[in-house]
């Protein structure tokens, strides 16, 4: 037991060794946000930092309250979701900067730091079959469509109540049916059970099954592009090293990575740690 | 299924507030929809598990046959996560063109339902005397007879519990409907959960618990007031 | 960028996989039996109390068996949800309502235990000069024992099934692998997951019978109490 303490604090010659807290990680319950915890904590493990990657569980409700309750010290969310968890009656904005600058100090209220935002977005899809005659989603307002969707999309002013809001996109749905988030999304489009799904738009189902992301041409979605968010006093003890760090990562990740992850997770079955650390290497980050 | 107009629950609502408005009960999201709809499909899986397997247990005890494999049927269905074997069931129902209901949720409801019926009725009939079949075939009863109105009717009461605690279990369970695109009682607890709306959750629940509890409590009242003339059987360990 | 695949086979159960994730497969399966064995030993304690008051105090037993009842018929979604802001994603707020639904049927089965033994063992047993405590740990439990053990069976397998669904609040064993499996439309973890929670059912369910036969090798000369 002792030989192996040993061999652990002499192992780490590659890169800083950082001294500090240990960093409680935690992903979202879904296969990209799962993906990208193992990214986030792959990278830092290679950095040297002493980082625990919790098992996935619960959604953006879960991770927020795991910050503030000091149960985890680190966390990777959607900004626009973030916004509207944070600060749901604010005003969306499909403009990143807008929304950091409300979620920023959001954080700082309940202890946390929001570090820089990657280009890398997962945004909100208005999502049809391929054969589809529309292009943008005001060309769906007469179709007399069957909506599909997952539960929290219904109550949103940014989904289903922005798409039948009357001066936003005033679309008359023929019907709607709550669907669980993911792929029975796809299934249920495909198999003509709905016209229309909100779906995410690095689901990777939707190129492999020929579906068409409609044009936001009302700018109703938020923008979601990914940011850590990590614990203000974890942060102050590693000091400016951990958030460059955490900074380069967030740069060098791009929408098609995300796309990528997805594409290799969800079609090709293959596992959430292993597609991380492929990337890492293929980037030259661990 | 939400048609235009209908605002959803506000998250800060509270519990009874939203089950005493009059707007949640009525219109197509409202809760005696949903009650109707879970109610129907409940109902529709009961009669058919009791189809099945009266017959089936019945005729098993009758000829004595089937010892073995009573217990280690309803020990492997109380076994199987209902949700695995719906959730398994949605994908291949919508890819033959069947649509999100009624059949994964149907089958899996029915599993669930079968094992109680079937092992009360075995149970039931085996335990009636045999001193009282021997009796009515010396009386002259045919077979069926014997079967028919004698040891069927001395083991109802037994097999009433089977019925309701089958029937009990199918409604507690058949809110995961709602989780696989259909909607019944359990929408609410969906709705809840996705929103963060504590109060529709606990609401949901309440409703659930209360329908279960109405089941039980109508047939119960049915077992005791369809019990032959003082044969009174003890029910309790069998199932549940 | 990572190389993408053409083909993605989708099989029922994908082998490698099951080599591949084995460690992940493992714990899970760990992790399923712990939460089972917590969940149903917390549920044995208070169905324990509770019967205890059943019988002593006859009046209590019908709103026991109401309560008892009631939380039975609370989905469990419901219930894991509604813990969650109140204990967090842990294995509390996934213990609690397992426990909870063992209650209906572990104080149903040891009440009607005890009440099987007829008035005269006991008579008896106060003749031979034997202490109410002696009497029920001597006598009364013995016989009482396989109403228990039948209770605790059925018990035992309704919790492994239940503990599947935990997986939504991150506490599912091999629930996760199902979730797993339906998030991704992947069959294998699903099948994986289903089979083997089916199989640790089976085994608890058997070991169970086997402590019980060992325990009671009286009852089963004569009809056997399922």
């Amino acid at each position: 037991m002792a030989l192996t303490v040993v061999l652990t604090a002499c192992g780490d010659d590659s890169g800083s060794t950082a001294d500090g807290p240990t960093i409680r990680l935690r992903g979202q319950d879904f296969s990209e946000a799962v993906t990208i915890a193992e990214v986030y904590g792959q990278y830092l493990q290679a950095k040297g930092y002493d980082v625990e990657i919790l098992t996935p569980a619960g959604y953006r409700t879960e991770a927020i309250d795991g910050l503030r309750n000091d149960e985890l010290d680190l966390i990777v969310d959607y900004i626009g979701g973030s916004l509207t968890a944070l600060a749901p009656d604010a005003a969306t904005s499909s403009d990143p900067d807008e929304v950091v600058a409300i979620i920023g100090p959001a954080y700082e209220e309940i202890g946390a730091t929001l570090l820089d935002y990657s280009p890398a977005v997962d945004g909100d899809a208005f999502v049809v079959r391929g054969d589809s005659p529309a292009s943008t989603i005001s060309d769906v307002a007469e179709l007399g469509y069957v909506f599909g969707a997952s539960a929290q999309c219904f109550e949103r002013p940014q989904c289903y109540l922005g798409y039948t809001d009357p001066a936003i996109y005033g679309i008359a749905f023929a019907d709607t049916v709550t669907i669980e988030f993911g792929p029975l999304l796809g299934e249920a489009l495909a198999a003509n059970e709905v016209d229309a799904v909100v779906w995410n738009t690095t689901a990777p189902q939707i190129i492999e099954q020929g579906f068409k992301v409609l044009e936001d041409d009302q700018g109703l979605h938020p923008a979601q592009n990914i940011a850590p968010i990590i614990s203000s006093n974890v942060l102050a003890e590693y000091g400016d090293q951990l958030s460059d760090d955490l900074n380069e990562l967030s740069a060098a990740i791009s929408t098609d990575d995300l796309l990528a992850w997805n594409t290799e997770t969800d079609i090709a079955k293959r596992e959430s740690d292993d597609v991380a650390t492929e990337w890492l290497e293929a980037e030259g980050l661990n | 299924m939400t048609l235009l107009g209908q605002a959803p629950v506000p998250r800060d609502i509270g519990v009874f507030e939203w089950l005493l408005d009059p707007n949640s009960w009525t219109g197509p999201d409202g809760i005696l929809v949903s009650l109707a709809n879970t109610v129907i499909l409940c109902a529709v899986v009961v009669v058919v598990a009791i189809v099945t397997m009266v017959p089936l247990a019945s005729w098993l005890a009758h000829t004595r046959r089937g010892e073995v494999s009573v217990s280690w049927t309803v020990t492997l269905s109380r076994a199987i996560p209902t949700f695995a074997v719906a959730g398994l069931l949605v994908p291949i129902s919508l890819r033959s063109g069947w649509g999100f209901e009624p059949w994964p949720i149907f089958i899996a409801l029915l599993l669930l339902a079968l094992p109680p019926i079937f092992l009360n009725t075995y149970t039931a009939i085996q335990q009636v005397d045999p001193g009282v079949v021997d009796a009515s075939r010396a009386m002259g009863y045919s077979e069926t007879s014997v079967l028919v109105r004698v040891e069927l009717a001395l083991a109802t009461s037994v097999m009433l519990a089977g019925v309701r605690v089958a029937a009990v279990t199918v409604v507690a369970t058949e809110p995961i409907r709602a989780f696989l695109g259909g909607d019944g009682l359990g929408r609410y607890v969906r709705d809840g959960l996705g929103q963060n709306n504590d109060a529709l959750v606990i609401a949901g629940a309440m409703l659930i618990a209360g329908l279960a509890g109405l089941t039980a409590l109508s047939f119960r009242l049915i077992e005791r007031f369809a019990l032959p003339d003082g044969v009174r059987r003890l029910a309790t360990t069998t199932t549940r | 960028m990572i190389p993408l695949f053409g083909q993605a086979p989708n099989p029922i159960v994908r082998w490698e996989y099951f080599i591949d994730e084995w460690d992940q497969i493992q714990r899970a399966l760990i992790e399923h039996l712990e939460l089972t064995v917590y969940a149903v030993t917390l549920g044995l304690v208070v169905s324990a109390g509770l019967s205890a008051i059943a019988l002593r105090f006859r009046r209590t037993a019908a709103p026991i068996n109401g309560v008892t009842a009631f939380l039975y018929t609370i989905p469990s979604v419901a219930l894991f949800g509604i813990l969650v802001p109140y204990f967090g994603l842990s294995r509390l707020s996934a213990v609690l309502p397992l426990a909870a639904y063992t209650l209906l049927i572990l104080v149903t089965n040891i009440v009607a235990g005890f009440n099987s033994v007829s008035p005269e063992v006991r008579e008896a047993a106060d003749g031979m000069g034997m202490t109410p405590a002696r009497r029920i740990l001597h006598v009364e439990l013995p016989l009482a024992m396989p109403y228990i053990v039948a209770g605790l069976r059925i018990a035992v397998v309704s919790t492994v099934g239940l503990v599947t669904v935990a997986a939504i609040i991150g506490q599912g064993g091999l629930g996760r692998l199902i979730l797993d499996g339906l998030r991704r439309a992947f069959w294998t973890p699903m099948t994986i997951g289903a089979a083997l929670s089916i199989l640790l059912a089976l085994a608890l369910d058997g070991l169970i019978l086997g402590a019980g036969k060992w325990l009671t090798p009286w009852a089963q000369r004569g009809r056997s109490a399922l």
